[in-house]
């Protein structure tokens, strides 16, 4: 069915000057990126930069340690992602198609837990984390992390897990494989999207998480790339080039992250809509 | 999760059944286990001990903490502080004010992406850009475009003549707090519009169809089928959102570090300063507490708010 012409002008009008709105700012951080220190400061700004320089690039990944902050954040979400994946994936599994009791509540539970505010947990991990001598370190964060995203993955992968049709599971057994091999061999390879959608969910927010980073890993060897950002503008002027740089890097492989997985993201987001 | 206690009950009441089904609780439960540890550790645990140092004057001695119980001292001592309930109240119309412009944003932008032909996969993709988007990298962003010597909003405002002079974005209260909702806006609109999205292409076609035949106009389908079709979605949309807004802690932060004074100090920017910054762990634990008792309260008004403007139906 076609929509009548004036709707569809008015959507491409509203849909265009949105488009523009978001990217505008990219496009205003990424050429200034490269733009020199002078010209980053020049009032009028200068809509497209006259002059271009790499110098930005080199003092955040030389002079300072945007090369260790974007370490330290693969490390840690990738670690988060996989014990999500793994941890996620067996109580999904468990709550979709074994004889528990309390599912229902269990469930219920999960998503109270997933709305509770870091504010309220972020003292006392610090003080045991303090206590254990775990400060500054990568499971100081990939615990929390690991936490705070299970909730969500157990939601996403029991649907999955319960589209799969459950004479599957009777044949696994009849032939004699084990519960968990027939999850391990039969459900798991089935439920690749939904494994997709968590391992995306989990990654960006352990990429994008801030409060708990600056809490538990103020240090500058195991900073994550959003609390390097945050406490580098702490001299008299603020470097945005030397920021902008480090940041350019550090969205490039998300965006082509987002590109690659979109159709998960949004069928996470819809699951998230209608199941939740 | 009780897993002794469930076990328990359920080989009891199971005493007939076939031990293929007790042998498949127990693999459940040991299923269950890692990710139980692991939840009940980080947040159940945490939760209960912050309500516990709530109750407590806690010094940080050279042999630890040092708790001493001192009962709804921390609770008198910050609800009489001023600067609490700027911070609630901040964080209450922060949170109203973002979250509805972000809810009729969002519908905009979805319908328009519904009722064009080309540019729909490419929209999907640039919506989902600042969800990704970390939040210091926006804030520092943004930092820039309103830097009140050189930023390009007031070139831009004065270029078009709407402003005469650069105005000082974040450092007047007014502008401030402008500037930081716009900020938020922009990147979280676009979460808004994907889940509005969804929502709108669930809606049978056939509903269009009818009132089309019937001769409903594009205003009268859009309030007779589009909005109450809708309704679950923008609940969905909205209670994620109020979650997240009255959390809101990385943006003020970095863009305007609670300023100028404490115009845009939030809840959590307060509970994190009176924690980390002045040490003062017990009344933190006080300022925690109470603002997760205000989130679930806004998100009951919210839901209740919500079904009582669009009907009951909206589930």
């Amino acid at each position: 069915m076609r929509k009548p012409l004036y709707q569809r002008v008015i959507g491409y009008v509203v849909l265009i000057f949105f488009l523009v709105v978001i990217l505008l700012p990219f496009y205003w951080m990424f050429v200034t990126s490269f733009e020199p220190n002078s010209d980053i400061s020049a009032y009028p700004p200068a809509y497209f930069p006259h002059h271009w320089t790499l110098s930005h690039y080199e003092e955040a990944f030389g002079q300072f340690h945007f090369g260790r902050y974007v370490l330290n954040s693969v490390i840690v979400s990738i670690a988060s992602t996989f014990f999500v994946l793994v941890f996620g994936s067996m109580a999904g599994f468990a709550i979709a198609r074994l004889p528990l009791k309390g599912k229902q509540p269990m469930l219920i539970f999960l998503l109270i837990i997933s709305v509770f505010p870091p504010l309220v947990v972020i003292t006392p991990l610090y003080m045991l984390l303090r206590d254990v001598g775990w400060l500054d370190s990568y499971q100081a964060l990939i615990i929390p992390y690991t936490a705070f995203n299970l909730p969500f993955a157990i939601w996403i992968l029991r649907n999955y897990f319960l589209q799969v049709p459950g004479a599957l599971f009777e044949a696994a057994k009849i032939d004699g494989a084990s519960v968990f091999m027939s999850y391990w061999r039969i459900f798991l390879p089935l439920t690749t999207p939904g494994l997709f959608t968590a391992a995306v969910f989990t990654f960006v927010a352990c990429w994008t998480e801030f409060f708990m980073a600056l809490v538990f890993n103020p240090d500058n060897t195991m900073r994550t790339i959003p609390v390097g950002i945050a406490l580098f503008s702490g001299q008299y002027t603020v470097p945005y080039g030397t920021i902008f740089a480090g940041s350019v890097v550090s969205i490039v492989p998300i965006i082509v992250l987002v590109i690659i997985f979109r159709r998960w993201i949004v069928s996470g987001l819809t699951q998230g809509a209608v199941k939740g | 999760m009780s897993t002794a206690m469930e076990e328990r009950d359920w080989t009891r009441s199971a005493g007939g059944r076939s031990s293929v089904v007790r042998h498949d609780v127990r693999a459940g439960l040991g299923m269950l286990i890692p990710a139980g540890i692991v939840i009940l550790a980080v947040t159940i645990f945490p939760i209960l001990y912050s309500i516990w140092m709530s109750f407590n004057d806690i010094q940080l001695t050279q042999n630890g903490f040092q708790f001493t119980f001192n009962g709804i001292q921390n609770y008198v001592d910050v609800y009489s502080a001023p600067l609490f309930w700027h911070s609630v109240w901040f964080t209450v119309y922060y949170s109203i004010v973002t979250v509805a412009i972000e809810l009729f944003l969002g519908l905009l932008i979805a319908l328009a992406i519904q009722n064009v032909e080309k540019l729909k996969s490419v929209s999907v993709v640039v919506m989902l850009i600042p969800w990704s988007l970390i939040t210091v990298i926006s804030a520092e962003m943004w930092s820039y475009i309103y830097n009140g010597v050189y930023g390009v909003l007031n070139a831009i405002l004065q270029g078009l003549g709407l402003i005469h002079n650069p105005i000082n974005w974040t450092g007047e209260p007014v502008t401030a707090v402008i500037a930081l909702m716009a900020a938020d806006i922009w990147k979280t609109t676009p979460f808004v519009v994907i889940i509005l999205l969804s929502g709108l292409q669930m809606i049978p076609k056939d509903y269009y169809e009818a009132a089309r035949i019937d001769g409903a106009n594009g205003w009268q389908v859009f309030w007779n089928v589009t909005f109450p079709q809708l309704r679950g979605s923008i609940a969905i949309a909205g209670l994620f959102r109020i979650l997240q807004a009255f959390g809101v802690f990385d943006l003020p932060f970095v863009l305007t570090q609670g300023g100028p004074g404490s115009t845009t100090t939030s809840l959590a920017m307060l509970g994190e300063e009176t924690l980390f910054t002045n040490l003062h762990f017990g009344l933190g634990a006080a300022v925690a507490v109470s603002t997760v008792i205000l989130i679930l309260g806004a998100c009951l008004i919210f839901l209740s708010a919500f079904r009582g403007m669009v009907g009951e139906e909206a589930q």
